[in-house]
């Protein structure tokens, strides 16, 4: 039986084992890279006299007070974007589907900004209300998509999403215009980027991430199964409705905890998986290995070019990943043949 | 039988013929021979509807605001013969901005149609192709001023062609038909809003205020000059696609329909293309990316008239009376706060879009 | 209808015609010429060249070599709609936009004769009228298209050809969806057409048809004319073969004396 190929790059076939191991190489290089480079007056130099010992405060304070969490949240939600994108394409069963393009972000941002103008202070109720916002997104979307079969085209599921998260995105902006205070609270959220954020912006996600990784290990084995089609997985022991929700569950937990960190960042959750399935080929389970590393490997190399490009200013994170997202999106819809996953 | 345009005619003696149900015929006789004109009579009735419908939402327009003018007042400024604070409110701060917003909506809407009837695919304006969003790119570029100084309507225009270029030539293969061709459009137009972006996060914040906006679109800065050459082209846009009317039904079929009823398909379609470019740039230039008043002007358009011709006059009409509302609804439900008229042609226009989506595969022409 | 003979009857050949598809050649060197005033149909197996051929007649694809002649002027050079006046194309599964009555879309046949100031002559009102009549379709001429039968939706098309007024009228596989009543409503149509003196080029995939409607038959192979002629003269067994590698028996029609396939089977070996 062939496998079908999908609209990915062909990567010489190295063993998994190898790749996995480059890829971590990778990604402490681009950490270590994180650490050192920066908008501010500590250099490389500096940065790197620092972690071999040198008495340096400014560079200390830089270092590890701002350039370490934001390095670990890069990677945090480098990941969980990764992981929702591979997760939302496989039960879509759309190469397309991607959290970003698809609302699920507008969801979380809209639900954000709602929730301050009904009066919610920022701090305590971002990540949940983010979370309950990106599962309505989610559902709505994947609703949208079981109706009348605009699912069944994957491109026109797109295109839905692409119209869903254009309302939504207006929607926020009419209720930043209409609340002055909101607006001054989360004008550098609602771009979504990765500078400012603190430590415990991310020890309060962390629960959430912790319960996400235990169901994307619960539901693996169903969902790749669910790829061969509902009528197989049900014959294998499956209830492919239940993953579904599950699934559903897990990309809700990962991209508004990701969202409520980080603001909502696009096309993340499409070319992580791309790549992943380069080297991954179709299975799910594999995929979703090699999202762990690509993901925050992308997210953290943005973030550093989004770091330079401007300086002294920076660059909201979503420009570039839109920058090197979109192309990515031509590519897949290019392929002479669009697979249903 | 008689095959050539020159036999038939001498066969016809008579000029005074029953006109196909639905029709108005006016024949007259001249030097070249018998001369015949028909009206679809419910083209004619839905284009005085909406034109009516325009005159009244632009007396409502001029009305209305931070300063309310009696409809009977309007009329009398501007025939020039009201207080001078009526006059001026009219005619100096409501009439510009009233202009602006037709004609911009009239471009946008003429230009949607145009591309959806060039794609044969009603989601396929040139908001959502990504053409709007080059249009803004080049335009900000010259505002914020990265070393290019020329006009933002030229740039917007070259910012349209270079958007198309690209959608066009990154779905070649593929076709213009479907929704392949769309989302590489929707790609195109995301890389050029993160430009845009990118422009404006790069310039000082006051530079950025100015150019803010160029990216939600908006009526209340306007570039001088832009107006007047948006109002021309337009003119001479509507001509020329009003002229093109009888061949853009063809292009509705196949193209080996249209061409063997005698359309050069090819080059009506560069035409064609390229009017709608032109008009979204000239349009952009004025007000930003107000992409979805070029979906909801051919829509409302289509559900009054018939399915037997594109109805240009129609959706160009209806564009502009949507935009006028949009206006005046950001001016005044959050008065003293001014709402974009993108975010509210946006607020309605996504729910029609996904209601476009929602519907069965065959309405899709 | 008592129409008149055609005053001139233009011919249409190819002279060392060339086409490709993308970057594959389809045919190359083709000189044929199409009867006037008859039914020619153009069979061969998939792939052969056959729809390539009627797109270069109808210039909906320019060839890489050679030229289509009318009248012996090439077609590339006349303009598009002169040609419209001259020759009618019905392209395989035409598509009509939603809505539109049969009437309404054969008036579109009009257009070609059409100008600004010439809208709708009384010339144009018996012509329609009399296509819907051709086509047996004035019971249906205010339904849309999409309510009709398959048969009657391509009689409507045709109908539209009609209104057009052409001496040459092309067709690519006219019966390709239709099941076999409504196939012989579109060939007794087409058989019609030509006995009030036009010329029809259609493209059919069923050799069974082709022998049963078309005057003069040209058979297709890889791009090469291999037969050409009145069905009941080139149609051989062997031509069969050679064109679907499949054995048959020819038998004779005895009502209408065109040849008949029979006993089909599969070829023991490819030679």
């Amino acid at each position: 039986m062939t496998v079908p190929r999908f609209a990915t790059p062909n990567v010489r076939r190295a063993t998994p084992r190898t790749l996995m191991l480059l890829l971590l190489t990778a990604l402490v290089a681009v950490s270590l890279v994180s650490l050192l480079i920066g908008a501010g007056s500590v250099g490389p130099g500096r940065a790197l006299a620092l972690l071999s010992g040198a008495q340096d405060s400014e560079a200390r304070f830089i270092v590890w007070e701002l350039r370490a969490p934001r390095t670990l949240i890069g990677i945090v939600v480098g990941m969980a974007l990764g992981v929702a994108g591979a997760l939302l394409q496989a039960v879509a069963r759309n190469p397309l589907a991607e959290p970003g393009l698809l609302g699920v972000s507008a969801g979380a941002a809209f639900a954000v900004a709602l929730a301050l103008v009904l009066g919610a202070s920022a701090a305590t109720l971002r990540i949940s209300v983010a979370q309950l916002g990106a599962l309505v997104g989610c559902v709505c979307v994947l609703s949208v998509a079981r109706f009348r079969g605009v699912g069944n085209d994957p491109v026109r599921l797109v295109l839905a999403g692409a119209a869903f998260s254009g309302l939504l995105a207006s929607l926020t902006s009419l209720i930043l215009l209409y609340d002055q205070r909101a607006a001054d609270e989360i004008r550098f959220w609602v771009i979504g980027s990765l500078a400012g954020r603190r430590l415990d912006d991310l020890l309060a996600v962390l629960p959430s991430m912790l319960v996400a990784s235990v169901m994307v290990a619960l539901i693996a084995r169903p969902l790749a199964a669910l790829a061969l089609g509902e009528r197989v997985a049900s014959g294998l022991g499956h209830h492919p409705n239940l993953i579904r929700w599950l699934v559903i569950a897990c990309v809700a937990l990962l991209v508004g905890a990701a969202t409520a960190i980080a603001g909502p960042i696009a096309f993340v959750g499409l070319v992580v998986p791309f790549v992943a399935r380069a080297f991954a080929g179709p299975d799910i389970r594999r995929t979703l290995w090699f999202c762990l590393p690509i993901g925050p490997l992308i997210v953290l190399a943005a973030d550093i070019i989004s770091r330079v490009v401007v300086a002294p200013s920076e660059l909201p994170l979503g420009v570039l990943t839109a920058l090197c997202g979109a192309p990515v999106l031509i590519a897949v819809v290019r392929a002479r043949r669009l697979p249903m996953l | 039988m008689p095959f050539s345009p020159e036999d038939q005619f001498r066969a016809d003696g008579n000029n005074n013929v029953p006109p196909p149900q639905g029709y108005w015929r006016f024949a007259w006789r001249s030097g070249n021979g018998a001369n015949s004109l028909l009206f679809e009579q419910r083209a004619v009735v839905v284009n005085l509807g909406l034109f009516g419908a325009l005159l009244l939402a632009s007396v409502i327009y001029l009305s209305l605001g931070s300063v309310k003018v009696a409809p009977t007042a309007v009329l009398q400024a501007l025939f020039g013969n009201a207080d001078i604070m009526a006059s001026f409110v009219v005619q100096e701060l409501r009439l510009p901005r009233l202009a602006a917003a037709a004609s911009t909506g009239a471009a946008f809407a003429l230009a949607g149609i145009l591309m959806q009837t060039l794609a044969r695919n009603r989601l396929a304006t040139p908001g959502i192709i990504g053409i709007d969003n080059g249009a803004t790119a080049f335009a900000v570029a010259s505002i914020v001023g990265l070393g290019v100084s020329i006009a933002p309507p030229a740039m917007a225009l070259a910012g349209a062609t270079t958007a198309a270029v690209l959608t066009f030539g990154l779905a070649a293969g593929n076709g213009t038909q479907g929704y392949r061709f769309i989302v590489a459009g929707i790609g195109v137009g995301a890389v050029f809003g993160a430009i845009t972006q990118l422009m404006l996060a790069r310039v000082a914040i006051d530079t950025a205020n100015a150019a803010y906006p160029w990216t939600v679109g908006s009526l209340s800065a306007r570039p001088s000059g832009a107006l007047q050459l948006l109002m021309l082209g337009l003119v001479l846009g509507l001509a020329t696609a009003m002229a093109l009317a009888r061949s853009l039904t063809l292009l509705r079929f196949k193209d080996a329909t249209a061409s063997g009823l005698g359309v050069n398909v090819k080059r009506r379609r560069l035409e064609v293309l390229l009017l709608s470019v032109a008009l979204t740039g000239l349009a952009v230039a004025v007000a930003g990316p107000v992409g979805m008043v070029g979906l909801i002007g051919p829509e409302i358009a289509r559900s009054l008239a018939s399915s037997r011709s594109v109805p240009v006059l129609a959706a160009t009409l209806a564009g502009a009376l949507v935009m006028v509302l949009a206006d005046l609804a950001g001016r005044t439900l959050l008065a003293p706060i001014e709402i974009p008229v993108g975010i509210v042609t946006a607020v309605v226009g996504g729910p029609w879009l996904l209601w476009i989506l929602m519907r069965p595969q065959r309405s899709f022409t | 209808m008592s129409q008149s003979p055609t005053p001139s009857m233009p011919s249409l050949a190819t002279q060392s015609l060339g086409m490709s598809y993308g970057t594959r050649q389809v045919i190359d060197g083709l000189d044929i010429t199409l009867p006037s005033g008859q039914v020619t149909a153009i069979v061969g197996p998939n792939g052969c060249g056959k729809s390539t051929l009627l797109a270069g007649l109808a210039r909906l694809h320019k060839p890489d070599s050679g030229a289509v002649l009318l009248d012996g002027a090439d077609i590339q050079r006349l303009p598009t709609r002169q040609l419209a006046t001259q020759l009618a194309l019905l392209p395989q599964e035409a598509v009509a936009p939603e809505g539109l009555t049969v009437t309404e879309l054969i008036r579109f046949g009009r257009q070609p004769h059409q100008g600004w100031l010439r809208q709708w002559s009384a010339e144009d009102q018996r012509v329609v009228q009399h296509a819907l009549a051709a086509a047996g379709l004035e019971q249906l001429a205010d339904r849309p298209i999409d309510a009709l039968s398959g048969g009657q939706r391509q009689r409507a098309w045709i109908a539209m050809t009609i209104a057009q007024q052409t001496p040459l009228l092309l067709l690519d596989e006219p019966t390709s969806a239709l099941d076999l009543g409504h196939q012989i409503e579109v060939f007794e149509l087409v058989k019609h057409l030509a006995h009030h003196g036009r010329t029809v080029v259609m493209v059919l995939h069923d050799l069974a048809s082709a022998c049963r409607y078309a005057d003069h038959l040209i058979a297709m192979r890889e791009g090469q004319i291999i037969a050409a002629g009145a069905p009941a003269t080139v149609v051989t067994p062997d031509l069969v073969r050679t064109l679907y590698q499949v054995e048959c028996t020819l038998l004779t029609d005895p009502d209408t004396g065109s040849p008949l396939l029979a006993n089909v089977r599969r070829s023991p070996a490819p030679a």
